[in-house]
């Protein structure tokens, strides 16, 4: 938590849609920390996982049950982070989950049941995701119809041809594939048996975008575009190509867990995958991004996916009938949002007393 | 809003194992989208020169999509009991389209069944409210019917149908148990990835009586849609699973694509060789594993025979009046392990299992 993110700061509604980064007035840290956009979500972060530990015991601390959750959030932290900087930006994404079956489709019939070289499958695959990306931005910028209704049809459309062109293809809706090695090190082995390659490539995105927010005036686009798309159009900011580029993004990072995880399990299933539609939208959103666009980092997304991670693999550390997982999932949900929408109002109150905000 | 791909793909990921009601609830929730599935006949008419000089016999047999491979197998089976009695059979396979719209669609296929005046018509009984009225009109009809594939010996009595051919999903599960407990198995745990659906809770239920019975504990694992499609989720919950109860001697899945998550959580877990697997299903990495030792068995639920099974006893019955008194008539499964699995792995080549 060493990285500024002042710039991130949305200035609320109806103000410049560049943001200026503010300059830090001086203030006590702990009020300080209080008006980060996503201290909210690292309380959220550190409560679950206390919870868990006290319920859990020593098998959720000890290595296997860290693994359980990293590997959990490390999947879905590659989807979440694109979909967060997409719903920043004011636009969802629906697609992913097709998206993750048809480029692990993609690879396994390339790859596995072709077999033509693993590069070419995983570039096949990874073209998949970033086609739909590109099919659902032109579509949403062309059209105006909102993004939870164009991305929700691809979707369906994409599950629709993946089945039938997987058993045009192969004559099955799972397709086996034997991995190189060194595919299989770059992106889907075990590391001592128990941790995904997935978290370096979590962090690695992660780091880049986190670069891009911080260090280009992409990243402040973004903010601009989600807190009000027609002034940020206004002052110069192509927004289609932006949005574009972000939804091309999300179907990076959709096809990108595609291939992992078709490397990881030797093989693809047409029905993988639609749980991350809900997930990574539940991750971003306990991260304290708004569901309405303009305010959010990718710190609070990093922290939301960790506490949808820990929560959803912790329960089965507790001993507890599994029958209540999703309800226990439900409350401690809720109660991560509530807490953000606190300190939401508090970070979006930091100005006051040295300059007021609108809106 | 993605329930209807999420089930629809539930049978198409574990059409192997998987019986059409499994879909059935939530095919209700598709109806709007549902197109007009209208039935597709074909007819094959036996060839050989064999007549074992019995009468005429028409059979219609009611199956599923011609793109289910579960019913793939069931047809073959069909199709080579029929061609075994040669040109004395008439022998035609309905299916709906689409398994959108199950129970009307089948209902209307039982009408065309009907109107094609046959010595015998057998089908699946999936929706018995939507089905069961037109089974009594066939056999009101003078028309012997047999059940196969679902719905078990009590709706063969509540329709006037002469037996049920298939499986039983709660025997089937208990046959899971006993083949663990039968190994050593103290504490089993039954990973439910679809709960609350009739047949998974069948086979769930039958391995924890059986459990009982062999004095051994056993708890189900249900996992919540938060955890579908994603293997990642389902191999790190019963990973978890495994490492909170250390006692944890067997896992038994409901599907092959779950075998393949729960193989990778006992590896992680540090607990090969000392957890035992079983799954319903059969797949290409499923008979590998109990190739190479890492598997204890796969319940094979056999569609190839439930299809030669009920067609043969239809031909019979019809030709000869013969009628084999066990009701139901078990099809299946069939338990393969390492002593049978060379000559399963070389059946699921020839395309029969």
């Amino acid at each position: 938590m060493t990285v500024d993110i002042t710039r991130q700061e949305p200035a609320g509604r109806g103000s410049a849609p560049v943001i200026p980064p503010s300059k830090p007035t001086a203030r006590s840290s702990a009020a300080q920390l209080s008006r980060r956009s996503e201290t909210g979500a690292l309380i959220g972060t550190i409560g679950v996982f206390i919870f868990f530990c006290i319920f859990g015991g020593a098998q959720f601390l000890a290595t296997g049950g860290a693994a359980s959750w990293l590997n959990i959030a490390a999947e879905l932290g590659i989807v979440a982070i694109p979909v967060g900087l997409l719903m920043i930006a004011g636009e969802l994404d629906l697609s992913v989950g097709s998206v993750l079956a048809a480029s692990s489709m993609t690879l396994a019939t390339v790859s596995g049941y072709w077999g033509l070289p693993m590069g070419v499958g995983i570039l096949a695959a990874l073209a998949v995701g970033v086609g739909t990306g590109f099919v659902n931005g032109i579509l949403v910028s062309r059209t105006k119809v909102p993004s939870f209704v164009v991305t929700l049809a691809t979707n369906f459309s994409l599950v629709g041809l993946t089945l039938g062109l997987s058993r045009l293809v192969t004559g099955t809706t799972s397709v086996a594939i034997a991995p190189d090695a060194t595919s299989k090190n770059i992106f889907g082995t075990l590391i001592a048996g128990q941790f995904e390659v997935a978290i370096f490539w979590w962090i690695g995105i992660a780091a880049v975008v986190i670069w891009i927010l911080q260090m280009t005036k992409f990243g402040n686009w973004i903010f601009a575009i989600g807190g009000d798309a027609e002034s940020a159009r206004a002052t110069g900011i192509p927004v289609t190509k932006v949005k574009v580029g972000l939804f091309m993004t999300s179907g990076f990072g959709a096809a990108l867990v595609g291939v992992i995880q078709t490397i990881l399990y030797n093989g693809a299933q047409v029905s993988n995958g639609q749980s991350f539609v809900f997930n990574s939208i539940i991750a971003v959103v306990i991260g304290g991004v708004l569901l309405t666009g303009g305010y959010g980092s990718v710190w609070g997304i990093i922290l939301g996916t960790m506490t949808f991670a820990v929560v959803s693999q912790g329960i089965y550390y507790t001993g507890w009938n599994s029958d209540w997982a999703s309800l226990i999932l439900g409350i401690l949900l809720l109660a991560a949002v509530l807490m953000n929408n606190t300190f939401r109002k508090l970070a979006l109150s930091a100005g006051i007393g040295t300059k007021k905000l609108k809106g | 809003m993605v329930v209807p791909q999420l089930v629809r793909n539930i049978a198409a990921k574990r059409g192997q194992a998987f019986k059409i009601s499994t879909i059935v609830p939530a095919v209700i929730a598709v109806v709007a989208l549902a197109g007009c599935a209208s039935g597709k006949a074909e007819t094959t008419t036996g060839t050989s020169t064999a007549n074992p000089g019995g009468k005429n016999v028409s059979i219609v047999m009611i199956g599923g999509t011609s793109s289910d491979p579960f019913f793939s197998a069931i047809k073959r089976g069909a199709e080579d009991a029929a061609k075994a009695y040669g040109s004395t059979v008439q022998f035609t396979f309905l299916g709906p389209q689409n398994y959108n719209n199950l129970g009307p669609d089948v209902a209307k296929l039982q009408e065309t069944a009907l109107s094609q005046n046959p010595s015998i018509v057998v089908s699946p009984d999936w929706v018995e409210e939507s089905q069961n009225d037109a089974f009594k009109r066939i056999v009101a009809k003078g028309v012997p019917v047999i059940l196969y594939n679902s719905g078990g010996s009590s709706a063969a009595a509540n329709v006037g149908a002469l037996t049920y051919i298939g499986t039983d999903e709660y025997l089937s599960g208990k046959m899971g148990g006993e083949t663990f407990t039968k190994n050593g198995g103290k504490n089993l745990v039954c990973v439910n990835t679809v709960p609350g659906a009739a047949n998974t809770e069948a086979r769930c239920k039958g391995l924890k009586d059986a459990a009982a019975a062999a004095g051994a504990k056993s708890t189900e694992l249900s996992l919540p849609s938060a955890t579908f499609g994603n293997p990642s989720a389902v191999t790190q919950a019963i990973k978890a699973q495994l490492l909170q109860d250390g006692s944890i001697d067997g896992i038994l899945t409901i599907g092959a694509a779950d075998a393949d998550s729960a193989a990778a959580a006992i590896e992680s877990a540090n607990a090969t060789g000392k957890v035992k697997l079983g799954t319903f299903g059969l797949s290409t990495s499923t008979l590998d594993r109990i190739k190479g030792g890492k598997q204890l068995f796969a319940l094979d639920l056999q569609p190839y025979l439930q299809g030669f099974l009920t067609v043969s006893s239809a031909y019979q019955y019809v030709a000869y009046g013969l009628l084999a008194p066990s009701n139901p008539n078990l099809t299946g499964p069939l338990v393969i392990n390492s002593s049978n699995v060379d000559v399963a792995i070389a059946g699921a080549q020839l395309g029969v299992r």
